[in-house]
């Protein structure tokens, strides 16, 4: 938690300073035993609740590496910016035409709004799934970290959805941070800010429905997989197949069967959903060539999207329930 | 109130009884649970802290029953695993901060008391470094303070020495004896090796294959003085003849000559003789030393009906 170095003993605290006897360098080099006397603790106990949200906070702040080693910041925070910089250069892009006059030239190609931006972003959340889940769930598993974990305040289910929790908020930041950099930009490059906001206001409910169904969607995929599968690679390797592979099949099912019944397999691609979903919420076309040949009502996906995620955390949470400790 | 009281406590798993029918009322102290490798210790400190629940019957810590008030108990009790369990990557102070929040201490709390605790066990500069570089003997020390950093009723240990050479045997046994003693927190270590828990503990429960052997303070278990072990580069049988002839009765292990020493005023003249035998024989002589205490010891002498009988 802490990582800065505190002073060994420090004089403002009075149980501290009631110890005389100081450790020196000397002394850790030998491993010696001091004799400090040992005082209880009288403080509050919070127990389980508090418990919940510590470990909540922990595992989102080790989502993105932070307070962990720099090379566990490398893949989570590489990945955000990846997500961000195309909101932020199309930005950049949009006030300097409007600069320099060809502001009506870069609005008819449509640079990216939020709708479109979601067919660029589940990429990036499913690099960021596949490579974080199972470092979210594989660690404590591969090092035995759960029997310090349950031997405490807090229950097997609280720490499963607690890390779930975690890491559907860790996703939502990775996913709302370039929309909001959109929103901002398109809000403040226009002359006519209060009219932009205006327009632009509309869109926030979609944008977070979105949102929340790709993060709880690929998120409780991720963590379901990672919970089965302490070994990370494999995690890795199953969460981006589960991602990739149905969306495959799906397209390739649906191009050689004629069969009105075959379409109902983009349900269980991953992608296909979300393509879906996006474009009922925002009230587009799908931009997935499955999708656009599978022709479903739009409700379908969300509906779809909404089992997979009751019926994978609930795998999560049995798991947790059953796993040896 | 017992610290610990269990009535008619029971587990079955498939196919074999961990615990059987266990009836026992523990007061505070160190407290030693021995028996060997699947006696079920393991499965009834696992009971006590309400992670497993009893087939049948009932254990209660601090007058809470484990099964039904788990939370509560854990909230009072620190649990030091037997293997390991600490990640790589972390500082000591990192987990151990974590960990005490995991049982409900205020971040400010938490760090305050990991400091200290920390320092307690050992662990001074190091303990900013990552897990992944200490020795077993500081894994151990770590796996400690982080079942003391709540400052715990009741401390469970699982065979704290695993692992440890001599001089880390003879530290972390220390640290037990201090915990109890000093600390005020009673102490349950379970472990294999009678002899370690011999030297820290003043109760000692025996179990094997889940049947409550013994229960009785330690003292009771003092007048046993174990057995001097000869070990011999070659000709451990004609030493053991020899002995034979001399009056010493003797059972060969491998290299080892193993003399039961059962008296305390004749050992003196058993180690002359074995000297003595020795020299006249001309044996290379690699070792001699009195075996440490095993559950074997305990149990060698009774006759066999005495024995427990391994779960079905």
């Amino acid at each position: 938690m802490t990582t800065e170095p505190r002073p060994v003993v420090d004089a403002s605290s009075p149980r501290e300073a009631s110890s005389a006897q100081m450790p020196t360098t000397a002394s850790s080099a030998t491993g010696s035993i001091f004799d400090l006397g040992y005082r209880g603790y009288e403080g509050p106990r919070l127990g389980r609740q508090h418990a919940v949200y510590a470990l909540f906070v922990y595992s989102l702040r080790s989502a993105y590496g932070i307070g962990r080693s720099g090379r566990a910041k490398i893949v989570p925070i590489g990945l955000a910016i990846l997500a961000t910089l195309p909101a932020v250069i199309s930005i950049a892009v949009r006030a300097f035409a409007a600069q320099a006059g060809a502001g009506a030239e870069v609005e008819r190609i449509d640079p990216i709004r939020y709708d479109s931006y979601y067919g660029y972003i589940p990429t990036i959340v499913m690099l960021f799934v596949a490579a974080q889940a199972p470092e979210l769930l594989g660690r404590d598993q591969r090092h035995h970290v759960l029997s310090l974990y349950f031997s405490r305040a807090l229950l097997r289910i609280d720490y499963a959805l607690a890390k779930a929790a975690a890491f559907v908020t860790a996703i939502l930041v990775l996913i709302l941070i370039p929309q909001a950099v959109i929103f901002v930009g398109l809000v403040i490059s226009n002359p006519d800010i209060v009219g932009a906001l205006a327009d632009n206001v509309g869109s926030i409910p979609p944008v977070l429905a979105v949102a929340a169904t790709i993060a709880l969607l690929l998120g409780s995929i991720g963590l379901a997989i990672a919970a089965f599968t302490p070994r990370r690679a494999y995690a890795t390797a199953t969460i981006m197949a589960i991602f990739i592979v149905p969306g495959v099949v799906a397209d390739i099912v649906i191009r050689a069967t004629t069969s009105g019944l075959t379409r109902y397999i983009v349900l269980v691609s991953p992608g296909s959903l979300l393509d879906g979903v996006n474009a009922f919420l925002f009230g587009t076309e799908p931009q997935a060539r499955e999708v656009v040949r599978a022709d479903l009502a739009g409700a379908l996906y969300l509906a779809a999207a909404a089992a997979f995620v009751v019926v994978l955390i609930g795998a999560l949470v049995r798991r947790y329930q059953r796993i040896e400790a | 109130m017992a610290l610990i009281a269990l009535d008619q406590l029971t587990k079955r798993f498939p196919g074999v009884t961990a615990l059987d029918a266990l009836t026992l009322e523990l007061e505070p102290g160190v407290i030693g649970l021995v028996g060997s490798n699947g006696a079920g210790k393991s499965t009834l400190l696992k009971i006590l802290l309400g992670l497993l629940p009893p087939t049948s019957g009932r254990a209660t810590v601090m007058g809470l029953d484990t099964a039904r008030d788990g939370t509560r108990v854990r909230e009072l009790v620190g649990y030091m695993p037997e293997h390991d369990a600490l990640p790589p990557d972390n500082s000591a102070t990192e987990l151990v901060a974590h960990l005490a929040q995991m049982s409900g201490l205020p971040p400010a709390a938490a760090r305050e008391r990991t400091a200290e605790v920390l320092r307690h066990v050992g662990l001074f500069e190091e303990r900013y470094r990552p897990i992944g570089g200490y020795s077993t003997g500081m894994k151990q020390r770590v796996k400690l303070a982080q079942a003391l950093v709540h400052d715990p009723r009741l401390l469970l240990l699982d065979e704290p020495t695993n692992g440890l050479d001599p001089s880390g045997r003879d530290e972390m046994l220390a640290l037990v004896k201090r915990t109890g003693t000093e600390f005020g927190i009673a102490v349950m270590v379970a472990s294999h090796l009678l002899g370690e828990i011999a030297r820290v503990c003043d109760f000692l429960v025996a179990i094997e294959a889940g049947h409550l052997l013994s229960a009785a303070p330690l003292a009771t278990f003092t007048g046993q003085t174990g057995v001097l072990a000869v070990e011999v580069e070659e000709g451990s049988d004609a030493l053991a003849a020899a002995l034979a002839a001399r009056g010493i009765q003797t059972r060969v292990d491998g290299r080892a000559v193993l003399i039961g020493l059962d008296g305390h005023d004749s050992a003196e003249h058993e180690y002359d003789v074995v000297r003595d035998t020795i020299v006249d024989l001309g044996l290379p002589l690699v070792r001699l030393e009195h075996r440490r205490h095993s559950l074997e010891d305990l149990f060698r002498d009774r006759p066999d009906d005495e024995r427990p009988v391994a779960a079905p």
